[in-house]
């Protein structure tokens, strides 16, 4: 399939190479060119706009920062509404707020592209192993269209709904990721201002109704006090600013959520910002004079 | 002298009407020319756009809702920028966004108007009483020439610094404020929920280290389950959100004013935006259903 490929960052590199790997005829695209050389040394062509990357493609994907970038991707100058053929299903596998999802998929569709939203859970590991989870929002015929590609990057794809349905599934993924981090930040500071070792506490609870990914992976890099991103704090603070702004906006009560999105306010405020997110556990040992 | 009032809301036509009765040769713009009626009948004239009642005034006051509403007052179709002369004051009294109002001041200032933000507190009692508190950002001598106008509005005139400044003040003054109607709240939800009595915790309270103006007010309002508005609750939710935005670009957190702010989605969910503030305490009762 012929697949365009737009932003190669810490997501988009790997993801773009493995459609690559996968046998995709991938054309590619990013701002700063020099991004760009790992994946024309794996074969993939360059084009030079968005709106040319549409001319060459049938699926193209977007992976960039928010939802500004989508914008100015899919529908500025030289942008994909530009250069799309008939038939063009865009894919934005960005976390933007559902709202502007919808906004950008009807703009879109009045220029005759077909668009989903599919934002994706699993971090750099999972975008390097083509494991990620992969949350889609948009028709059913799109979602066929675009399963090839899919299949190339993720395990656990979901059609979750209408346009924007990704979106909404991603912010509530950044719910259950944010408050299970800082509960498990929690939890170990909790363990050792009381002189019990974490080590021994996450082990205990890893058997019982405690487990979670999150305990298990993001909890020993915590012990290990490996704060290196990973997922950096300042983008999971961005997602939670689209959750409580969505929650604003809809009259929605999320104490939990609202709580733990001015923790990683404060972690952006004081510096933590491009650390992992489980630097949270240094805000709190602040916070409580525990510091190592 | 020749002075707009945009914005006839329950905050903005008392304050226009002191301007009027003060001797001030007062025009008006309303989207709905029937809420300009009554001060029309009064001596005020009225215009057919904003550009037109910025042609014929010295100083304009704006008394709208929310940041877009400035916004589309100023630099809309027929808006105020098209018919402000050089050496014009603009004097926004609407609570909105710091950027926002930076944002105008600068904007503005290439045509040699000045922008004052000028939000107040005192609530439509205040307005009506002639007793704000008015905390103004932006430059001095604006602030100097436009003073008599404010004086005619309230009592406390305090310039907080340059542009943005007094949105900054009107942002920590609706933390502090409904945070503590939040905390009025549980308190006598909390009196009743022990088997006490309401008014007589409120009333043991005023005399103490707990008294407050929001207690004496609101706690009455609570305490005889009066929940007209006074101020729409939904003009709390709308300034929460701008209150946490700035927290975020701040870097800033707000741990408290996050908690009240889920009270208050609650609120605009559960259908009482229009309802006074007081309804927090509603919130609080509808967890024990």
């Amino acid at each position: 399939m012929r697949i365009g490929f737009i932003g190669l960052g810490i997501m988009g590199r790997p993801m773009a190479l493995n459609l690559v790997k996968a046998g995709h005829a991938v054309t590619v695209w990013a701002r700063r060119p020099e991004s760009r050389q790992p994946l024309l040394a794996a074969g993939a062509a360059e084009a030079g706009s968005p709106a040319e990357v549409a001319r060459d493609s049938e699926v193209l994907i977007s992976m960039v920062a928010d939802a500004p970038d989508v914008a100015e991707v899919m529908l500025g100058e030289a942008g994909v509404a530009q250069g799309a053929g008939a038939g063009l299903v865009a894919v934005d596998m960005s976390t933007i707020a559902p709202a502007a999802a919808r906004d950008i998929g009807q703009q879109l569709a009045a220029a005759g592209v077909d668009f989903l939203d599919a934002p994706v859970s699993g971090g750099e590991v999972g975008a390097i192993a083509g494991t990620l989870s992969i949350m889609v929002g948009g028709s059913a015929q799109g979602f066929a269209t675009a399963q090839p590609a899919f299949a190339a990057l993720g395990k656990n794809i979901v059609h979750v709904g209408a346009s924007g349905a990704g979106q909404v599934a991603k912010a509530a993924n950044q719910i259950v990721t944010g408050m299970g981090v800082l509960a498990v930040a929690e939890a170990l500071a909790f363990a050792t201002k009381n002189g019990v070792d974490g080590a021994r506490v996450r082990e205990a609870l890893l058997g019982g109704f405690a487990y979670s990914k999150i305990l298990e992976n993001h909890g020993q890099r915590m012990l290990d006090r490996n704060f290196k991103p990973g997922f950096k704090s300042w983008m999971h603070e961005k997602d939670l600013n689209i959750v409580m702004q969505t929650a604003h906006q809809l009259g929605l009560c999320l104490p939990g959520a609202a709580a733990t999105a001015q923790m990683f306010n404060a972690m952006v405020g004081s510096g933590l910002g491009e650390e992992d997110s489980i630097a949270v556990l240094k805000l709190l040992e602040r916070l409580s004079g525990q510091e190592a | 002298m020749k002075v707009g009032f945009i914005g006839l809301g329950v905050m903005g036509a008392p304050m226009a009407g002191h301007l009027l009765r003060a001797g001030h040769d007062l025009a008006l713009w309303a989207r709905r020319p029937e809420s300009a009626a009554d001060l029309v009948a009064a001596g005020a004239s009225l215009c057919a756009t904003p550009a037109e009642l910025g042609r014929r005034s010295e100083v304009v006051f704006t008394m709208v809702t929310a940041g877009p509403d400035v916004e589309g007052l100023v630099l809309g179709p027929q808006g105020l920028e098209a018919g402000l002369a050089p050496g014009a004051v603009l004097v926004d009294c609407s609570t909105i966004a710091p950027d926002t109002a930076r944002r105008l001041a600068e904007r503005l200032a290439g045509r040699g108007v000045a922008f004052l933000d000028a939000p107040v507190s005192g609530g439509v009692q205040g307005a009506i009483d002639a007793s704000l508190a008015i905390m103004a950002g932006g430059e001095a001598e604006a602030l100097e020439r436009v003073r008599p106008l404010l004086a005619c509005l309230g009592r406390r005139i305090v310039h907080v610094g340059p542009s943005g400044a007094g949105q900054v003040a009107k942002v920590c003054n609706q933390i502090i404020m409904v945070a503590a109607i939040e905390a009025a709240a549980e308190a006598l939800h909390l009196a009743a929920a022990a088997g006490t009595d309401p008014a007589r915790v409120r009333q043991a309270l005023a005399g103490g280290s707990a008294g407050s103006r929001v207690l004496d007010v609101m706690g009455e309002r609570m305490v005889r389950r009066d929940f007209a508005a006074g101020i729409e609750a939904r003009l709390h939710h709308k300034d929460f959100g701008i209150a946490l935005e700035a927290a975020r670009r701040a870097g800033v957190p707000m741990p408290l004013a996050a908690a009240v702010g889920q009270q208050l989605n609650a609120l605009m969910a559960q259908g009482w935006g229009r309802d006074d503030t007081a309804s927090l305490l509603r919130v609080l009762e509808c967890g024990r259903a």
